[in-house]
């Protein structure tokens, strides 16, 4: 830029905004690195775990006090449900690429011990793709 | 200086704040259509889901191209983000790019973890999750290799398979953004050191780790980046790409996944701790990972100004693999946008063709 450009105040608040962002990021990256931060943030997130922890014993008492499901009776029936839903999906899956199969008269295919695919193969373009010849060097 | 020159600097300047005006109107009405307005879609480019166990999506997009080659080529993300960030938008979306280019094209996924799989363990990314997908791939293609592609943790995951695999088929590995030296990703190092983080105790009690934890450990990496993000937001309100581009990241790195509890526990102590991958002492469901066992031709693709993960942490990789063909690519940009940033197009994704499209006939 010339010596005689004229200040434009924008583009020097912008400047100023930048600068900011990378002066606090570095000096905030300092002190994060250091024993004492580190030894702080943990000993929060311990204290925090501790009182989660003791809340969540109350809360079971409490609810089975009341006769009423706690929240880890819910994620297991849940995951119970998940496992059945998945285990029908499977099974689904399996009995129509097996159709798929017979009705292509093809043979049936190895077991296998991974999931079943869940969708079946679309025709795929020919793979006969060969990469584009480099650019001719004049 | 002339009287003329002073008569063209003061235009100037008129012109400079009458344009700010214009713009200051224009962020105004834009500011409201933005808080109305419904989040960019992203990802939208045509999948279907191939295969589906817990946590593992494993999406095939339909070509794009009337032939393709023949190694088909399957993505593995990041453990910790959604893969829309490498299919954001067309015209901006690495997936349609290969596509386009000729590649037939998988993604593995990651949905949150449900609360039964806290108990996943690394072995079951490496030695079932991916193994499971590379399987499903070559049914599907009628091929009997694949070419893999990892970002970030999904390049650790991916190199630890292909090492602990050597016979699965891997044609090509690719890595994005990949660490091998965790003890050179300082702050985390610092955050997770093992005389202050009981990451016991956060397992025990959490099961999965929450993605609250997670995004805010990535927060803290930059503070003030943030602020000054929606500063910069609101100056560009009136520009229509940048906003939409803004939004667009700033919705994917906020939709962060929670970590299956047990793959946190065991990456904590012995990659974190123990450095485990660069050192050569990981064990993986009982097997010694060597990275000398990579044979396979190798493109491992860094970005500069990587605060993620590092240069320093990045680097060992290309030193440690045993393949004969293998080449890094440092490349101008940072964790994500060397890969999905708008510039990618025209530095990342053309290189990244170059090199594969050789290596995939």
């Amino acid at each position: 830029m010339p010596d005689n450009a004229p200040v434009d105040p924008f583009a020097a608040w912008r400047d100023i905004v930048s600068q900011w962002e990378k002066s606090v990021n570095s000096l905030a990256n300092r002190e994060m690195a250091s024993d004492q931060f580190s030894g702080s943030m943990n000993q929060m997130m311990n204290v925090m775990l501790r009182a989660q922890q003791s809340v969540g014993d109350a809360m079971i008492k409490y609810l089975a006090a009341l006769n009423l499901p706690s929240r880890a009776d819910l994620v297991a029936l849940g995951e119970q449900l998940g496992s059945i839903e998945s285990q029908l999906s499977r099974i689904a899956v399996a009995i129509e690429r097996q159709a798929a199969q017979s009705a292509a008269a093809q043979p049936a295919a190895s077991p296998s011990s991974s999931p079943p695919p869940m969708s079946p193969a679309r025709r795929s373009p020919p793979r006969t793709k060969r990469p584009p010849p480099p650019p001719a060097h004049s | 200086m002339s009287a003329g020159t002073k008569t063209t600097e003061a235009e100037s300047l008129a012109d400079r704040i009458a344009k700010e005006v214009e713009r200051t109107i224009a962020r105004s009405i834009k500011g409201v259509e933005y808080i109305a307005s419904p989040a960019p879609t992203m990802g939208a480019t045509p999948k279907d889901l191939v295969l589906k166990d817990g946590t593992l999506n494993l999406y095939h997009y339909h070509p794009l191209s009337s032939e393709i080659y023949r190694v088909p080529l399957l993505m593995v993300m990041a453990t910790t983000n959604k893969g829309y960030v490498l299919d954001l938008t067309p015209g901006q979306s690495l997936v349609e790019f290969l596509l386009r280019s000729g590649y037939d094209v998988y993604m593995i996924d990651w949905s949150p973890p449900r609360p039964d799989e806290k108990k996943l363990r690394f072995a079951d990314y490496t030695a079932r999750f991916i193994p499971d997908c590379v399987k499903v791939v070559k049914e599907r293609s009628e091929q009997d290799e694949v070419s893999l592609l990892g970002y970030c943790m999904g390049g650790v995951l991916s190199s630890v398979y292909t090492a602990s695999h050597p016979d699965d088929g891997v044609k090509n590995l690719v890595c994005f953004t990949t660490p091998v030296d965790f003890s050179q990703m300082t702050l985390f190092q610092k955050w997770a050191d093992r005389r202050f983080f009981d990451v016991d105790r956060l397992v025990d009690a959490s099961g999965n780790v929450p993605s609250e934890l997670l995004f805010q450990g990535f927060q803290m990496l930059r503070p003030a980046s943030q602020v000054a993000g929606q500063a910069s937001l609101w100056d560009n309100m009136w520009n229509d790409d940048y906003v939409k581009s803004y939004r667009m990241f700033d919705r994917w790195g906020a939709d962060m996944l929670p970590l299956a509890g047990e793959y946190f526990r065991e990456t904590t102590k012995k990659l974190m701790w123990e450095n485990g991958l660069l050192h050569g002492t990981l064990e993986v469901g009982g097997r010694r990972v060597d990275l000398r066992n990579i044979t396979a031709p190798l493109l491992h693709v860094v970005a500069e100004h990587d605060h993620i993960v590092p240069r320093d942490a990045s680097k060992p990789l290309i030193e440690l693999v045993g393949s004969a063909d293998k080449e890094e690519v440092v490349l101008k940009g940072g964790h994500i946008s060397v890969a999905a940033g708008a510039n990618a197009s025209k530095r990342m994704w053309p290189k990244l063709d170059a090199w594969l499209s050789t290596r995939s006939l």
